[in-house]
Parts: structure tokens; sequence; C-alpha cells
């Protein structure tokens, strides 16, 4: 399920506008990537391409795993103590770790229920 | 705060919601604290796929940092089911903008001609048409012979008319 919703997107093409097909600015990416060290020298054409859509999925998966986070408490509002919850909760965000826990540091920890966040299956 | 935040470190807060929306019931809220920490989530994301792409590059002692790096950095660090489709993505996408690297670069930042996707629909005969057909040709030698007995004999006109696989035959080549 979760592949075919990629692929269905990946026909759609992405959303048009000023960024073209790529929902997401390509300089931007780009920027983004120079910054994220100083080993970064030179970038291919195609890798904001990639990024472009991979940030997509991205999004989308954080996303849907933040509002489980929301809808468990109740709620009809995403907060970022879900998205804080979903990263805690999902292995291959734990380099979020840090990021969402700097943004929580005024919030109080709530307990999270991991073990039923864990069961559901996305792949 | 919003002094301290370096709009093009991130990416545009608009961009980030119509994705989020596209996963989120109607009646879904966000509020602004979660657009703020998804923004530096996605920066964030980029960073560390990068980072990990641009050390296979050292290792291998390349400068350019490219598609199959961050495809590779994908897998590695666990984002194994993003990197099938992007794949794919990547493939259609080179199919698309044609071999030349400037060419390439100048139609990303362009992107009219992405929009030739709808050109890829393929456009396939109605499944009756096809079956018929299928049928029709196999039995072509035997209609053919019975036509000529029928002639042959007598009112072939009158009898043509009411022969369906006839009428199907004449179809047929156009």
């Amino acid at each position: 399920m979760r592949q075919a919703g990629a692929y269905s997107g990946l026909l759609c093409g992405g959303v048009s506008g000023r960024t073209g097909p790529h929902s997401l600015p390509l300089a931007r990416i780009k920027k983004i990537m120079k910054n994220s060290g100083e080993g970064v020298k030179m970038i291919s054409g195609e890798a904001p391409i990639i990024f472009s859509k991979a940030c997509d999925l991205f999004i989308e998966e954080l996303t849907r795993r933040s509002w489980i986070m929301a809808i468990q408490g109740k709620r009809r509002t995403l907060h970022k103590e879900d998205l804080a919850s979903a990263v805690i909760a999902t292995d291959i965000f734990d380099f979020l770790i840090t990021l969402v826990s700097n943004s929580d540091s005024h919030a109080v920890g709530g307990a999270t229920n991991v073990m039923e966040v864990e069961t559901i299956d996305y792949s | 705060m919003a002094g301290v935040r370096e709009q093009d470190q991130y990416m545009p807060i608009a961009n980030v919601i119509r994705i989020m929306r596209r996963i989120l019931p109607a009646h879904a809220k966000i509020s602004d604290d979660a657009k703020e920490t998804i923004q530096e989530c996605v920066s964030e994301y980029i960073s560390f796929i990068t980072a990990e792409a641009n050390e296979r590059c050292q290792r291998e002692q390349r400068k350019t940092v490219t598609a199959e790096d961050v495809l590779w950095a994908m897998e590695k660090l666990g984002f194994d089911n993003y990197a099938h489709p992007l794949s794919l993505y990547l493939h259609r996408y080179r199919k698309t903008e044609g071999e030349p690297a400037s060419a390439r670069r100048a139609s990303a930042s362009a992107s009219p001609s992405m929009q030739m996707h709808p050109r890829t629909h393929p456009h396939s005969h109605p499944p009756n048409y096809s079956h018929h057909g299928f049928g029709m040709f196999d039995f072509d030698p035997s209609s053919q012979g019975f036509y000529r007995d029928d002639a042959s004999s007598s009112g072939s006109g009158g009898f043509v008319a009411s022969f369906d696989p006839y009428a199907n035959i004449k179809r047929d080549p156009l």
C-alpha cells in the first residue's frame, strides 16, 4: 500500500506552478545540501530533483505518523508534540530526536504509547 | 525567534503545508509550532542524507554528489521504502530530459518539459473489439470458403448483409 501510494504520486508528476513539476524549489534544496557540511563540493543537477521527491515522501510519512499521535490524544490539531512523539516512535527518524527535543525543551514530556504505534505496518 | 530563522535554510512553509494536506483529513488543523518543526525536520533530513552521500563521494575520491549517491545514502540510513520509487522517478526523469547534463540542469530549473508526462499514457483498444478480432482471425479461412460456396449458389447480397462475421472481416483492414 505504501509503495503503491508513492508510485501513484510519481505518475501524477508533482505539483505544477513556479517550481514546475517539483513541489519543492530545487535551488533551496541545493543550498541546504551545500550547507550540510564543509566537505560538500559539487552537486549533480539530478540530486536536488531526487530530494524534491524524497522530501515529499518524508513529509507525508512524518505527517501521517504525527496525525496518529494527535488522534490518539483525541485532538484535531497537529502540534509539535505530535511530531516529537512520532519521531521518538520511529527508528528511521532517530536523527531528528535532538531537533524535536530542543523544540520541546519547555514542554512537559508526556507518556507515549510506543507499543501501539510500533505495531502499525506502513511497509 | 522569527528573526533568527533564516528562511533560505528551510523549505517554503506553503509547499510543506500543501504536502501535509494531502495526507491529513479535511478537518485537521496544523499548529504554527508544528509547521515550524516540520520545516526544520525537512532541512535536517536533507542535511543528514547529503552528509552520508558526501562521505561516500570522498571515500571514492569523487567531487560531485550524484543522484545515485543520494539513493545509496537513503538505503544505508534506513529509508529503503523511498529508494525504490525514487529510482523509478529518476529513470523516468532521465528518459524525459535526455542525456546532456547541461540540458538536464537547464530543464530542471525551467521544468516545462517535465509536463510531457501525459504523453506517456498508453491508449489500448477496447477489449471487446480485440477479443472479437482475434476470434474473427481464427475463423477467417473457413468463413471465406463458406462465403464462396454461398456466393456460387445464390442470393449472396442478402446473405452477406445478415452474416455478422463477414461484416467484421470488412472492418478489420480499416
